[in-house]
């Protein structure tokens, strides 16, 4: 009862304006701003497109989508959530390499994933020439073998190299539970997943499952690649092949409303639901020690997403590697490594800070106005790159065209013409990656900790230097860590607002990947790999501190 | 958190970050042009480089495939670019469409290329030519079996044609020159036929419909004829093989010719470099720079005084559909319903 009322005072919203929700209500603005552009385009004439969309393409582009998005997701939350019961619950040979080298498939682009399977299980590559050497076929009709490049093949390669999104939380989710709980479950011979584990995690897993399916929707490379014809490869058809981008912003909205309305479902079922611990020592239950076989089983849980979303892939691309002459791009690539990581590592911070912002203001500050708005603001995630990026072109044409009027000069820029309109636009599509990571975090905080402080005599400032930062700090660290390797692997919003000459490692690959030129995309891929893997292990030591 | 900020490499790594940032972004120095490009960065850097060393004039790029004409939009007149470069005629009609480009009244350029490869109001300017053709299997399609684009709608190639996906801008405009020669029920009509005759979904580049012909998924292909000379002399063995497997088709030689489309480039409306972007165009006009187009990439060139030299010549010539390109950029928006409606 205490603790409901407390829990209650603490997010009544603030009397007055304080500078804490203003500028969180600006920050999320210029997020909004984007996505704003966005929909005025929409509101444009597209000349009657939508009866002819609708007659012929529109509902394959809609089922693909859909059945797209439930594949990838189911897959991943398969992958995500058995390995993180497995690495959690029990004790097994390898148990210490899984437990990291399961998080490794996230510094892999998908688009990267799409090319090396292609080449791997295509007609001219290892397996379909091994197993015509074994058995004696010569012509493809003399055998079947499953398509690649079909939507069975973009849900397997998709969900292998997304689900570290849902085992990185579910993780922690396991480990936070109270041993308690596990021991109830027990002694009441229930089973201590069902039971257990799995309604305790769900909030864990739906936030990392809205993130795979907002990547699914947004995702152009793949579907590309693979040919199937999802609502962004419509946004393309459209956009370039009618000269239509008023239809081409309508359909993208159509998308964005779409992944809203399921994320609202999510919300609204989970809203009274909330979990948070107060005590210290009720975690860390004691692994179980299976025997020999039940170890078999947990190292081929973990083995089967490892192989498909990082060995297979990093081993075609270390094949092209080691076959090419690499000399000549080794050193133009040094200065491109530079540029990727200085960019990505001043992209996670800046919106590491701002999404600490906005989450504290939104949480013991502001308002629902906040809350909501920071909630809108984290949206950015389920629009496709490209589109996204003209919308950033937009708003910030319009703040420059604002700003040159101010300054009396035409020419004169704020956004536009350097890194400012790139870093808008990371903010934009990355806010929700920050956003999830501190919210998760500050939600397993008591209630009353913040309070005890209030109440203790210190002011609110120095309420969250003493008591809050500290405490989200692995929050802060994997949020900027996560958005790290998403911007490192980011390719259409940097391809298209990046300054003159400034070239990363996804967009060095891209051009020869455009060309199916495997081969010269290969050390860049790989590159992006390796420069993925240091903030993997980083977030794995963290992890397991959480623990 | 705030240990972090207390570590000297972190402060460190953050100035560098910024300084890198904010230096990316500077205002060109003098002598400098500025490019948006929708030609890779690799194959347009030999043009580059020859450039500058002619005249001493550097240039900056940004390579992107989609938005850049939007970019520009947006940019209005603050806009540092000079020039556009894209690789097909829809693109650079869209940048026309969008009130982007300046005419540029150059007695070079007018001179270097024919009236039919320009705008009207000289906005745009073709640079090089590529022919769309067909590639049949040496082995399995005899040798004059097809001399019209129009024979691959024929039921009786059913099961061995292959192609990219239709709404891929090379298809669109092939699609638009036959709207443009049959009108519009016969293009369409073709287009069902020629789906109804897939071997495969329609997938991958053109050279991956090289590679298909070779493994045997199937026997005819749509490609564009510069793929053909990458992998017949490019480093890479297996794609030799490829090459080797599979025979050009010039199409309707007896009639309009096979569809030929381009790519091309202009001056920004706003370009604050104007005189070294028209010298840019010009350069890429000379022979030096043509001949540099079928060394770097196979393409034809579109000044009349150059001949394609080397390789390209081997080939033979060929006679090219005159349409106005303009026409196709037209056109495009219709081919791509057709195509929806097909499913190609």
């Amino acid at each position: 009862m205490v603790a409901t009322f407390l829990s209650y005072w603490s997010a009544r919203p603030a009397r007055r304006v304080d500078g804490w929700s203003a500028s969180a209500v600006l920050v999320c603005l210029l997020i909004l701003g984007p996505i704003l552009a966005l929909c005025l385009t929409a509101f444009g004439d597209s000349n009657g497109l939508w009866g002819h969309l609708v007659s012929t393409v529109l509902p394959r582009y809609v089922a693909n989508t859909l059945m797209l998005m439930a594949g990838v997701g189911a897959l991943a939350v398969l992958f995500g959530v058995s390995t993180a019961w497995v690495v959690t619950r029990y004790d097994f040979a390898g148990k210490a390499l899984f437990e990291w080298m399961l998080l490794l498939p996230a510094a892999i682009p998908a688009y990267i994933i799409a090319y090396t399977y292609t080449d791997f299980l295509e007609y001219a590559g290892p397996v379909q020439s091994m197993l015509r050497d074994i058995f004696g076929w010569d012509r493809p009709a003399d055998y079947w073998f499953p398509e690649i490049r079909s939507l069975g093949g973009a849900m397997l390669v998709m969900a292998s190299v997304l689900y570290p999104y849902i085992y990185m939380v579910t993780r922690i989710a396991f480990r936070l539970t109270p041993s308690s709980l596990f021991e109830i479950a027990l002694v009441h011979r229930k089973s201590q997943f069902w039971s257990v584990g799995l309604p305790l995690a769900r909030p864990a897993i739906t936030a990392g499952l809205a993130l795979v399916l907002m990547e699914v929707v947004s995702d152009f490379g793949t579907v590309e690649y693979f040919a199937v014809e999802t609502i962004t490869l419509g946004i393309f058809n459209v956009w370039l092949g009618m000269n239509n981008i008023v239809a081409a912003a309508q359909i993208s909205l159509f998308g964005f409303v779409f992944i809203l309305s399921l994320l609202g479902l999510e919300l609204y079922a989970r809203s009274r639901q909330r979990f948070a611990g107060t005590g210290r020592s009720q975690t860390g239950v004691a692994p179980l020690r299976p025997g020999f076989r039940g170890q078999l089983a947990c190292q081929a849980v973990c083995i089967l997403p490892l192989l498909l979303g990082f060995l297979v892939p990093v081993g075609v691309l270390l094949k092209f590697v080691l076959g090419g002459s690499i000399e000549g791009q080794a050193s133009q690539l040094m200065g491109t490594v530079g540029s990727s990581v200085g960019m990505a590592f001043m992209a996670a911070l800046f919106i590491v800070l701002l999404s600490s912002l906005i989450v504290i203001a939104a949480t013991y500050r502001g308002g629902a106005v906040v809350r909501n708005l920071a909630v809108a603001a984290s949206t950015g995630y389920a629009i496709p790159g490209t589109m996204l990026s003209i919308g950033v072109l937009m708003f910030a044409g319009v703040v420059d065209r604002f700003w040159g009027g101010v300054v009396g000069d035409p020419r004169a820029s704020l956004l536009l013409g350097g890194a400012g309109v790139l870093m808008t636009a990371y903010l934009v599509r990355f806010q929700a990656v920050g956003y999830g990571a501190m919210m998760s975090g500050i939600r397993r905080l008591p209630d009353n900790m913040m309070n005890a402080s209030r109440v203790l005599g210190h002011g609110f400032g120095d309420s969250l230097r003493r008591v809050l930062l500290p405490l989200l700090r692995g929050s802060m660290l994997a949020g900027g860590l996560l958005v790290f390797v998403d911007v490192m692997k980011e390719l259409p919003i940097t391809l298209l607002l990046r300054p003159f000459d400034f070239e990363t490692l996804a967009t060095y690959t891209y051009q020869f990947a455009k060309d199916e030129m495997l081969e010269e995309a290969a050390l860049p891929a790989l590159m992006i790999v390796v420069a993925g893997l240091i903030p993997v292990i980083l977030m794995n030591r963290m992890l397991r501190r959480a623990g | 958190m705030f240990w972090i900020f207390k570590r000297v490499w972190f402060r460190i790594v953050c100035v560098a970050g910024l300084v890198s940032v904010m230096g990316a972004g500077q205002a060109a120095a003098a002598a400098e042009i500025n490019i948006y490009s929708h030609r890779q960065q690799f194959l347009l850097q030999p043009f580059l480089d020859a450039f500058t060393a002619e005249t001493g004039i550097k240039t900056r790029v940004v390579y992107a495939s989609q938005g850049l004409a939007q970019r520009l939009q947006a940019e209005g007149e603050a806009s540092p670019a000079d020039v556009i470069l894209t690789v097909d005629i829809a693109r650079l009609s869209e940048y026309a469409e969008l009130d982007l480009l300046a005419p540029v009244e150059s007695p070079v350029l007018s001179t270097n290329i024919p009236a039919n490869l320009r705008a009207g109001d000289n906005r745009w300017f073709a640079l090089s030519l590529r022919a769309r053709l067909v590639a049949t299997s040496k082995d399995r399609v005899a040798e004059n079996a097809i001399s019209d684009i129009e024979d691959l709608a024929d039921p009786k190639w059913q099961g061995t044609v292959c192609s990219r996906k239709g709404s891929h801008v090379y298809n669109r405009s092939l699609l638009a020159s036959i709207i443009a020669a049959n009108g519009p029920q016969a293009a369409e009509a073709w287009a069902e036929g020629l789906v109804a005759n897939f071997a495969r979904k329609p997938q991958g580049n053109d050279r991956a419909q090289a590679k298909a012909i070779f493994e045997g998924q199937c026997d005819i292909a749509i490609m564009n004829h510069y793929y053909y000379g990458n992998m017949l002399f490019g480093d890479k063995e297996e794609q030799r093989d490829w090459a080797n497997a599979i025979r050009l088709v010039f199409t309707n030689q007896g009639g309009r010719g096979n569809h030929v489309n381009i790519s091309g480039g202009g001056l920004a409306k706003h370009s604050p470099n104007r005189e070294e972007a028209i010298r840019f165009l010009e350069f890429l006009t000379s022979p030096t720079a043509q001949q540099l187009y079928g060394e770097v990439n196979y393409e034809y060139p579109v000044n009349p005084a150059v001949s394609p030299g080397g390789v390209l010549s081997s080939w033979g010539e060929f006679k090219q559909d005159d349409l106005s390109i303009e026409r196709l950029a037209e056109l495009a928006p219709q081919a791509q319903m057709i195509i929806d409606r097909t499913g190609w």
